[in-house]
């Protein structure tokens, strides 16, 4: 059992940073989740921490210990990779028992601890197999096996479900959480699917350009994401941004946008005087949540309204696009709801549900 | 503001506990720990290929200022061996032969064997068959090819020269004539290297995407058309390349020579290698020889540099 | 019944024509393919012939083609009175180690270009690279004298008319370490990760890793170089002078000056040097051709 933290951890491959100055605490038996589209540099990190690759600045450390400097095998992380690297000329078996017999135990032991694994991996039918005669769950399965035989204190996993068709993929993640509730091993997992990290990390950290975006549970960042990136990778569809301009106006907080006025309740979502007026002479753009729209046929003078350009009935929701001058905005509605591609309709939310984003991008809201 | 701003509270635990020279030295402590394996896999070799192969080329160099060493001691000449290189007779006679015997091998052998592979590609009955029927001749190490060849072209006794006076037609003079000779050497390296470039072109031929040949079949284009307009271009990279590696081979001409005219007649077969051999071993003007070494190496390393040199580039794209 | 195409084309008979040109082109091509394989494989079948012959029935005219008899003599001779079984000890010592050695430098310094950093990687390996084709012909003085004067340095161990001076200046293969290289870098990068995780040291990477699944590549390379060196001459024709080190190649070109009209005895021992190469291909021949078009396709 191990926590993990890494200082300000820079990584760069000739004149590309892929990782700038990352820093995060994973808790002891924590579940957390690195994500963002390729090339954020979540993989480079996970590989930084196992010590595949060297670290240019920034410190990582291991249950308090420093391991920049520490050979990958004794830093007692075990990695899953994406595509398993199983050794193909190994049967199930001697690639399960590499590892103990690299590190040179009695046969008995490794007998024994290559059998528990088999066992809790449900393997004992596919010991005597090549990887080559396994499906890529059971593969996947191997791997897991691999992993767990060396009692490592942290997990590394590495898009280990990316190369599984959708239904085994939902399966598979239920058996890594049991898997982890199991063992409560550290584990820091890697996914660009924003599903896979809603429905498995206890935090989420998002990344972006080698940058952290945000580190939050699940919840936080899809209601109260940090920053626009967020809001529009997390969810599908994303998150609805609308450009324009705040002020105070008699205690409300007014914000005025292409043709159209909304006055919000400042307190509820948590704003400050203060902040509302350092942001005054600003383009910022009014995020909400396609769910949180309320669409109506009944459009008033000075609201929020716009034009219905196409619909995408998904079966279970609706998603109306609606046009409101440049922009477009989305919004999901009941999937039998009557509504004519080509009418004006009006679009109302409520203040808690909106989040507001300044110039720079960032949440204007500072606690999130 | 952002998120890391906003973990000023904790800041304490993002503090680095290593100085900048802490750390950089124990990284620069690790990197070499990680040296150690290094040089006991490269070792053996980078040893053999220093002694070997750098150290001769670095003193070949110097030995081309030079005369004698081989069985008296080395003497420093400066640049005479170089200013004499053009002024010997033999050298630019050398020099000549394997010219044109290195054009026309190269011309005849590519011709035929992209023909060949063009053929077996398109015929695929029986393409197992005449690869390894084809792949005979690689078999037979030149010096024993050379035999081979001295057989069939001797002047009373060659099977060749038996069949013509058979039919009554004039006997041919292969070895003691020239251009025969060059000729007959030319033809015995075509045998020799024609199952090689055979399987080398028909190894690009079945690298071409089936798509854009099934493409220009269903535009109408005759097989002929199709091998001149689509494979010839999409081979063209590959064939520069072949025709590099052929170069650097064929300029290394020695086997055959000594086999079968030793230079002659008249130094009508000498080649540069052939001269290199003579000079350094009939003990004459061995300073020119290694000069004419230095000469052959620049030419080597420098055709080899560009056909990699090449290839990378070709593989970036 | 006939298909008429509107415009009154008999299609049936334009099929049948098509089928008839095209059949006529596949018999073309197939006649053109034989006539290769009549060039390519003649002049070594002609060689039997002579073998069996006593050369003075050589200059028979009109030339025959078959021996009436199977005459040993040629073969007796070279087993008896020349040192043909010697040089072909001899050449099987040489042509195995030479593969030998250079099979396990070349992995090992393969598997360091494609898996390992250390600064001047880059630079050394285009060192290597720049002397890729460099022929023992280019490098022929300065080598000669070298292994004379090594001889002194490693107590005879390398020297002229030994061995060593035979074997090891021909072990070093630039291209043989590229192809190792090149194949090592195909196989999956994640295989040797994961055995770094797995707390397994370079040795053990190699050996228990990279090793078994290199099986072709080490096959094709070994066939590769071994073939090289059965053919070599110039080399051997340089270090050795003795029979006790000299090779087949060398020792028949010695035969050929000795015994310029003795031509059923070289004819036989051409035969006997080749038929075993050939038998040996023809068992393995998918390897051969992939050894042959590796050594300059690898890329």
């Amino acid at each position: 059992m191990a926590e993990v933290i890494i200082r300000k951890l820079t990584k760069t491959f000739g004149d590309n940073t892929v990782v700038k100055s990352v820093s995060l605490k994973v808790e002891d038996g924590e579940f957390l989740v690195l994500l963002g589209p390729s090339g954020c540099g979540k993989s480079t990190i996970l590989r930084l921490i196992a010590g595949l690759e060297d670290v240019t600045s920034g410190e990582i450390l291991i249950n308090g210990e420093i391991v920049n400097f520490v050979n990958p095998v004794d830093r007692n992380a075990a990695f899953v990779f994406q595509n398993y690297a199983l050794y193909p000329h190994m049967t199930v078996r001697k690639n399960i028992a590499f590892p103990l017999e690299t590190a040179k135990l009695p046969k008995e032991e490794v007998l024994k601890t290559v059998n528990e694994a088999g066992r809790i991996l449900e393997l004992e039918q596919l010991m005597d197999r090549l990887p080559s005669q396994l499906s890529g769950g059971q593969r996947q399965r191997v791997a897991l096996a691999r992993a767990i035989v060396r009692k490592p204190v942290v997990f590394l996993m590495d898009e280990p479900l990316s190369n599984l068709d959708a239904q085994l993929r939902q399966q598979t993640r239920i058996e890594l959480m049991e898997l982890h509730q199991r063992l409560g091993i550290t584990t820091i997992y890697v996914t660009h699917d924003q599903i896979e990290a809603m429905t498995m990390g206890k935090r989420i950290v998002i990344l972006k350009d080698g940058e952290l975006q945000q580190i939050d549970t699940p919840t936080r960042t899809y209601e109260k994401p940090a920053n626009t990136f967020v809001a529009r990778f997390m969810g599908a569809p994303p998150m609805n941004l609308i450009k324009g301009e705040i002020s105070l106006v008699s205690g409300q907080l007014e914000f005025k946008g292409d043709g159209f006025t909304s006055s919000l309740d400042y307190l509820k979502m948590g704003l400050t005087p203060e902040l509302i007026l350092s942001h005054k002479n600003e383009t910022v753009s009014l995020g909400v949540r396609p769910e949180h729209i309320e669409i109506s046929s009944d459009v008033l003078a000075g609201e929020l309204s716009g034009v219905v350009k196409f619909l995408e009935p998904t079966g279970a929701d609706l998603f109306v696009n609606v046009a409101i001058g440049e922009e477009t905005a989305v919004v999901r509605c009941q999937p039998k709801a009557k509504i004519q591609i080509g009418t004006k309709v009006s679009l109302k939310f409520s203040s808690e549900n909106v989040q507001l984003f300044g110039a720079d991008s960032w949440n204007i809201n500072t606690t999130c | 503001m952002s998120q890391i701003d906003q973990n000023k509270v904790l800041i304490d635990w993002q503090e680095l506990s290593l100085t900048d020279e802490e750390f950089r030295r124990a990284r620069s402590r690790y990197k070499l720990r990680g040296l150690i394996p290094v040089m006991g896999f490269l070792g053996p070799f980078l040893l053999l290929w220093s002694v070997f192969l750098a150290i001769p080329m670095l003193w070949s160099i110097w030995l081309s200022f030079n005369t004698g060493g081989l069985i008296d001691e080395a003497k420093f000449v400066g640049f005479d061996n170089w200013s004499r290189m053009l002024s010997n007779d033999e050298l630019v006679r050398s020099l000549k032969n394997t010219a044109i015997y290195v054009v026309i091998a190269i011309l005849t052998v590519f011709s035929l064997a992209l023909t060949i592979a063009g053929l077996l590609n398109s015929n695929k009955r029986g393409q197992n068959f005449f690869k390894v029927a084809l792949y005979f001749p690689l078999l037979v190490p030149p010096i024993m090819a050379g035999m081979i060849f001295f057989f069939l072209t001797h002047y009373d006794m060659g099977i060749i020269n038996l069949v013509l006076q058979a039919t009554n037609h004039e006997k041919l003079n292969f070895l003691g004539d020239n251009p025969n000779a060059l000729l007959t050497i030319v033809s015995l390296e075509v045998w020799r290297g024609l199952g090689f470039w055979v399987l080398f072109f028909l190894a690009g031929l079945q690298s071409i995407p089936s798509d854009l040949i099934d493409a220009a079949k269903i535009d109408g284009a005759g097989s002929v058309r199709r091998f001149r307009k689509i494979s010839l271009p999409t081979l063209r990279p590959l064939l520069l390349f072949a025709v590099i590696i052929a170069l650097i081979f064929n300029f290394q001409l020695f086997d055959s020579v000594q086999v079968l005219t030793k230079g002659g007649p008249v130094l009508g077969t000498t080649s540069v290698v052939w001269f290199i051999y003579k000079r350094l071993f009939a003990f004459q003007d061995i300073g020119l020889a290694y000069a004419t070494s230095v000469g052959l190496l620049i030419v080597v390393v420098v055709l080899t540099v560009a056909a990699y040199g090449f290839l990378g580039k070709r593989s970036e794209n | 019944m006939s298909l008429k195409h509107p415009i009154g084309i008999d299609l049936e008979d334009l099929a049948r024509q098509d089928a008839l040109t095209r059949r006529a082109k596949s018999a073309l091509s197939y006649f053109v393919l034989g006539l290769f394989v009549l060039i390519s494989v003649g002049p070594i079948l002609y060689v039997i012939s002579p073998a069996f012959r006593e050369s003075k029935s050589l200059f028979s005219y009109p030339p025959q083609w078959l021996p009436n008899s199977f005459y040993l003599g040629n073969f007796k001779f070279l087993l008896t009175e020349t040192n043909y079984i010697r040089w072909g000890i001899n050449t099987l010592i040489f042509a195995t180690s030479v593969t030998l050695i250079s099979l396990v430098i070349d992995t090992l310094a393969g598997y360091a270009f494609a898996r390992m950093n250390f600064p001047g990687k880059k630079l050394l390996f285009g060192c290597i690279l720049a002397t890729l084709m460099v022929p023992i012909a280019a490098l022929l003085a300065p080598t000669y004298l070298l292994v004379r004067n090594l001889d002194r340095w490693t107590f005879g161990l390398i020297g002229l008319d030994t061995f060593g001076g035979l074997i090891i200046p021909m072990t070093v293969s630039p291209l043989g370490v590229f192809m190792m290289r090149q194949f090592i870098e195909t196989l999956p990068k994640g295989l040797y990760e994961a055995a770094r995780i797995d707390g397994a040291s370079e040795w053990r990477i190699f050996t228990k890793i990279v090793l078994p699944l290199m099986k072709p590549a080490v096959v094709v390379l070994g066939i590769f170089v071994f073939m090289q060196q059965w053919a070599n001459f110039l080399w051997p024709l340089v270090i050795t002078t003795k029979d006790e080190t000299r090779v087949l190649t060398v020792g028949i070109a010695t035969l050929q000056g000795q015994f310029v009209t003795n031509w059923g005895v070289i004819a036989a021992a051409t035969l006997m040097t080749i038929a075993p190469i050939i038998m040996v291909f023809l068992f393995f021949q998918r390897w051969f051709v992939q050894a042959s078009v590796a050594g300059a396709l690898k890329q």
